[in-house]
């Protein structure tokens, strides 16, 4: 846990941090606020975070908010960090991180079809990437019930054979 | 010339998986591509929020078609970080036992699939046939061929057979005794060097903007830059390997640091047979009552294994519920499967397009999820 308190002094002393988290040796939880995570972001790339792992988001529905979770990841020391922002769930958009991890440009999409983010600065972010034809609410919302979903898109049909065979029975 | 569009796959023998590339071509070189991904997507990560933590284990191997195990070890790991379970010491080794013989299923795979967009099909009925006979030793081990659902939350679901040891061992004898042949076959045949040598180039910048890891990773930035080794997981710090790295990136090199990593699986199989505990348990009691209705502390945890592609990881979130409240998945080949396609696959050719794939190791299932 040496190298990641280090790591997490250095932080603090720049950036107002909520909150610390240790899941385990080699990994740091940041909880940051939106304003900020652009420029610790540039600072971790700058000290050794070159590989951004992951974006993702998380939907915590009864507190009404999304949680995006960044994952950069130093190859040398062996460090994640996690850092996580907080937005409103109604009308949820922040700005994208392309210009410091151009491979995002996709996790943005991503989470943008998933999630109904949007990310401004990221002209391919409005394009579909999995679903094809889409047109319900982003499916990884909480609120999405895939179950009646698939219900009311793909109806129970009842199958009549068209041809039953008449078979005697010779005796 | 006239600008002509053209759909690589889904339904293509290059093609890897239900997965397209979709190209602008002039003449037979690519001018502008994008990844049509979507044709496998089966919305794993919602269907895992919607059941039990132990009954995800019979969904999340399907995740990958290739090498399912990583998939097993990345979300039994995530559940120990998060309750904090102790897994036994036979169990460690058994695990890497499972996860290197994947890898060398995945690689034998992988080079005798090289064979196809070469014009080799030789290699690729050989690697496909060694490739089985791994699988015969996964079968008497976990009692299925590809989705083993043998790495549990907590160790392994069960002991390892009477005397399996004995048989891996004369597999790996056999295997490592395949491999000159192999290298003969496919690395020295003129038609699959005309085509690989200074072809299909990673330089180090690329790796670092698209965020690749794995083999393409190391033999473009000229470091060990292995999960295995950067931040070891099972017992791998107690193993002797070492891995191919270098300065220069082209389908031929990539090619060949598989067909190393092979023997290196081979050496740490066999360090891992000599150096694990004879016996003991092999999986710690997660729960007191059913496991079905088992509780996971709260919390959120990232973790990551080395698949034979690259980093794997699972991003785990629990809410302290019986089901896992979000698990987002970092396929290997995310970053090369889709912005790699568009970005730097225009300027090769058509014929290179599935060669560009396969070395890169992009795998649809993956990236879809």
């Amino acid at each position: 846990m040496n190298s990641t308190n280090k790591l997490v002094e250095e932080i603090r002393q720049r950036f107002e941090i909520i909150d610390v988290i240790h899941p385990d040796d080699q990994q740091v939880i940041l909880d940051i606020d939106k304003m900020h995570l652009h420029t610790l972001l540039s600072h971790l790339k700058a000290d050794g975070f070159r590989q951004l792992s992951l974006l993702s988001a998380v939907d915590w529905i009864k507190d009404n908010i999304f949680e995006l979770v960044y994952i950069v990841f130093n190859w040398d020391t062996g460090v994640h960090v996690l850092a996580r922002v907080k937005l409103p769930r109604d009308n949820p958009r922040f700005r994208t991180i392309t210009p410091i991890y151009p491979g995002a440009q996709y996790y943005e999409r991503d989470v943008h079809e998933f999630f109904g983010i949007e990310f401004e600065g990221n002209p391919m972010s409005y394009k579909p990437l999995f679903l094809e034809l889409w047109d319900e609410m982003p499916p990884m919302r909480k609120d999405f019930d895939p179950e009646a979903y698939s219900r009311e898109k793909f109806p129970e049909r009842v199958y009549v054979p068209h041809f039953v065979p008449k078979v005697e029975v010779i005796e | 010339m006239k600008e002509v569009k053209l759909f690589l796959g889904p339904q293509h023998p290059g093609m890897h998986g239900n997965y397209s590339a979709h190209m602008y071509v002039e003449g037979d070189i690519i001018n502008k591509s994008y990844a049509l991904p979507g044709m496998l997507h089966r919305g794993f990560e919602k269907l895992m929020e919607r059941r039990h933590w132990m009954g995800n284990l019979a969904l999340i191997p399907r995740i990958c078609v290739i090498e399912p195990d990583p998939n097993e070890m990345v979300y039994a790991m995530s559940i120990e970080k998060l309750a904090a379970i102790e897994v036994p010491e036979r169990a460690h080794w058994i695990r890497m036992i499972i996860l290197e013989l994947a890898r060398l299923a995945a690689n034998l795979m992988s080079i005798g699939g090289i064979g196809a967009p070469v014009g080799l099909y030789t290699s690729v009925y050989w690697g496909v046939a060694d490739r089985d006979l791994i699988l015969d030793i996964f079968e008497k081990i976990t009692g299925a061929r590809v989705y083993h659902m043998y790495i549990v939350p907590g160790g392994v679901r069960k002991d390892l057979p009477e005397g399996i040891e004995e048989e891996i061992l004369d597999l790996l004898d056999y295997i490592e005794g395949r491999l000159p042949e192999f290298y003969d076959l496919v690395m020295r045949s003129p038609i699959f060097q005309t085509r690989t040598r200074d072809n299909i180039l990673l330089p180090e910048e690329v790796v670092w903007e698209l965020g690749v890891t794995g083999i393409g990773m190391r033999s473009a930035v000229n470091r060990e830059y292995d999960i295995r080794k950067v931040k070891p997981y099972a017992r791998y710090d107690q193993v002797e390997f070492s891995l191919p790295y270098g300065p220069y990136s082209d389908a031929f090199t990539r090619v060949d640091f598989k067909y190393i990593e092979m023997a290196q699986s081979i050496s740490i199989i066999r360090q891992s047979i000599e150096k694990m505990p004879k016996d003991g348990p092999v999986r710690a009691k997660i729960a007191t009552g059913s496991a079905l209705r088992w509780q996971v502390p709260p919390g959120m945890v990232y973790s990551c294994v080395e698949s034979a592609r690259g980093e794997y990881g699972y991003l785990v979130v629990s809410d302290g519920g019986e089901m896992p409240y979000r698990i987002a998945v970092r396929g290997s080949s995310y970053p090369q499967g889709l912005m790699g396609v568009e970005k730097y696959l225009p300027g090769h050719r058509i014929d290179d397009a599935s060669l560009w794939m396969d070395t890169m190791g992009v795998c649809a299932p993956e990236i879809d999820r």
